[in-house]
């Protein structure tokens, strides 16, 4: 049983120009303990789903959803205490803003300390002591050597690659069973990237947490998923074993990203132009109808305008009516 | 830390000066001489004339005039009180607790009732509990305080007839000043009627105390409203929640804290008006503190009462809003990162 199951989700934005899909019918599935790589360009919507998964939705949302299922219950059903209950224990998050994601008044301590979970059966005079201590030892987990001094101090006192790393230890102190990574690398130098990714994977393969990676870079992206989703303007274009996607894409869109990655290792000529598909992906107002991809794609025929139904071949699904390598699916209620 | 709380202390002796000097300017210009201004004392003796000229360097110029006049107001002498012929710092420091007292309560119950209702309008979704909210505050930000306190006295006081409308005790009270606060000494005493003083005290207090409170209470609100819409959406309050806190954790433990800074700001930038809201509740309410004392004065061309009480005053206020600066800046991390960043 896949441990997250998402059906045709769909989230409307109330703007000032009308009611706007910024999530189109997004399907996603997510098996214990996977490592699953969802890339998308910003303002894909990447986000948004994942605040939706966890159960924070902004003001100005409406959700709907064929099944969001959790483990087998259905998390559309749950009260809003429940989700509370279930965001706190089984999913935990990692924002992508790793400095703004800390209360910049209370120390870094007492904020993780906040986060982890009580342990009743300890006497409560000997409590405090010993939570400090696993909170140290959760600090020393995500590569952290001086626990006191970082737990002692404000979030604006440390670094972004330090705050992260109490983000996660925050994310990982309740064990959760999904990690939703939201470009946990953003604005890092390399080699802070390199720790925090081979922390996750770690985490994923010692603890079996399954976790979702949210990020824009496909390569950094393929070097550590079992799974790839790609997003593109709030739809689903591609989803299937990193190994497969990359080897033999079938949407125009995942073909393009990948064709367009710069090739360093033949030595680029000086100030030539970087290849990319043509245009540039629409704001929210201005979305294209049928497949969003439609107006920039290569491939793009009349039918286009009528949005392709997820495919399903094997472990793979992709979205759209001319796919390369393959034969689109016929079962299409639209056309 | 250090060099910050020396660079304060600079702008509070700075202010001071600036003060002392206004004070010795308009001290020249009251229509009466000289000495009798700076000293109180109508008929002097030669004697004390000639006194009265050492001390304040009369026969110098200016600069020199200025000094002796900064020297003797800053070592404690005020002067003679014209009317009553006492020190004015003696009775400067018998109003003192008197205004202190209503001050701390009315802020006490600006803030204590303030606080919790700011919150609940911004957290509440409904929108005429919001407007209902801000309505009130701002019909109480607009009212005079005269009228307020005239109102109140005539409907609880005359009309009704609950409450005290003038003093600070019923007369048949002999309570001994201890520390000056009327509450306190109420307590202290050791006649047996002091519970019931006690009570007196504090019905005394209610209608000059709330009179007093409406201007700082409605600020509170409003502040810890704007303060806490403008938190409630900050990511660190979004990760809160998607830590699974509980939502009256995420308010109390989060959001607060972050809200209370601006409002412990604007209640420093809020200090002179809220003075000279105390003196005149004080006026109306007959109560004996610093206002009523510096208002008869000014009656009275008390002129060494209007020289004593401006500069203690002034100097009350420059002290308090600068440690709330201070405290502001302690007690908020983000400010003293600026503080860092500056040195």
């Amino acid at each position: 049983m896949p441990l997250l199951d998402i059906r045709n989700l769909t989230i409307e934005l109330d703007t000032p120009h009308g009611r706007v899909k910024a999530l189109e019918r997004v399907s996603l599935m997510i098996n214990p303990g996977e490592l699953h790589g969802l890339v998308g360009e910003s303002g894909s919507g990447r986000t948004l789903l994942a605040r939706a998964i966890l159960g924070v939705p902004g003001h100005n949302w409406t959700i709907t959803a064929d099944r969001m299922m959790w483990d087998g219950q259905n998390l559309m059903d749950m009260s809003p205490k429940q989700r509370r209950n279930l965001m706190g224990s089984e999913i935990a998050v990692i924002f992508q803003d790793p400095m703004g994601s800390l209360d910049p008044a209370i120390t870094v301590g007492s904020q993780l300390i906040e986060a982890m979970p009580q342990d009743k059966t300890i006497s409560f005079w000997k409590r405090n002591s010993a939570r400090k201590a696993i909170a140290q030892k959760w600090l020393h987990k995500v590569g952290i050597k001086n626990t006191e001094e970082v737990m002692s101090s404000y979030a604006w006192e440390l670094s972004a690659g330090e705050c992260q790393k109490v983000m996660i230890a925050m994310a990982i102190a309740n064990q959760p069973r999904l990690l939703i990574a939201d470009e946990p690398t953003d604005s890092m130098e390399l080699s802070t990237q390199a720790q925090i990714f081979r922390l996750l994977s770690k985490l994923n393969q010692l603890h079996s947490v399954s976790i979702l990676l949210i990020s824009h870079e496909l390569e950094t992206l393929s070097g550590w998923c079992d799974q790839l989703t790609v997003l593109y303007c709030g739809q689903v274009m591609e989803s299937g074993p990193t190994a497969e996607v990359l080897e033999q894409p079938y949407h125009p869109y995942t073909k393009a990203l990948l064709d367009n990655m710069p090739d360093f290792s033949s030595g680029l000529a000086h100030k030539s132009v970087m290849q990319t598909l043509p245009g540039s992906s629409p704001a929210l107002q201005h979305l294209p109808i049928g497949c969003r991809l439609g107006p920039r794609c290569p491939q793009a025929q009349k039918r286009c305008v009528s949005k392709p139904s997820l495919c399903h071949q094997k472990d793979r699904y992709f979205a759209c009516h001319f796919p390369y390598n393959s034969e689109p699916c016929n079962d299409d209620p639209t056309t | 830390m250090g060099r910050y709380l020396l660079r304060r202390l600079n702008l509070f002796l700075a202010t001071s000066l600036a003060l002392v000097t206004v004070l010795f300017i308009t001290t020249s210009y009251f229509p009466v001489s000289k000495p009798f201004a700076l000293s109180g004392i109508a008929t002097p003796t030669t004697e004390q004339l000639a006194q009265i000229e050492a001390d304040y360097q009369l026969n110098g110029n200016q600069l020199q005039q200025f000094i002796a006049y900064a020297q003797t107001r800053l070592s404690g002498d005020l002067g003679l009180s014209v009317t009553s012929q006492r020190p004015v710092l003696e009775e400067l420091t018998q109003a003192l607790p008197a205004s202190f007292e209503l001050a701390i309560v009315s802020g006490i119950i600006a803030v204590l009732f303030g606080v919790p209702l700011g919150v609940l309008a911004s957290l509440s979704k409904n929108k005429i509990t919001q407007h209902s909210i801000m309505a009130i505050t701002l019909t109480g930000y607009s009212i005079p305080v005269f009228w307020l306190g005239l109102t109140l006295s005539l409907w609880f006081g005359v009309e009704l007839g609950w409450l005290p409308v003038s003093g600070r005790i019923n007369l048949l009270y002999e309570i001994e000043p201890v520390s000056g606060f009327m509450l306190i000494d109420t307590l202290l005493s050791d006649s047996a009627y002091r519970i019931s003083a006690f009570k007196d005290a504090v019905f005394h207090i209610i209608l000059p105390a709330i009179t007093l409170a409406v201007l700082p209470f409605t600020v509170v609100v409003r502040i810890t409203r704007a303060a806490m819409l403008n938190i409630m959406e900050l990511p660190f309050i979004k990760a809160a929640e998607a830590r699974g806190l509980h939502t009256g954790t995420i308010v109390l433990r989060h959001a607060l804290p972050n809200a209370l800074i601006p409002v412990l700001k604007n209640m420093g930038l809020m200090l002179g008006t809220f003075a000279s809201y105390a003196m005149i509740v004080e006026v109306i309410f007959s109560r004996q503190g610093v206002g009523s004392w510096l208002v008869a004065g000014i009656y009275q061309r008390d002129y060494t009462v209007i020289q004593g009480g401006v500069l203690g005053v002034a100097l009350i206020i420059i002290f308090f809003s600068i440690l709330i600066e201070v405290l502001h800046n302690a007690y908020n991390p983000l400010s003293r990162k600026e503080i860092y960043a500056a040195n």
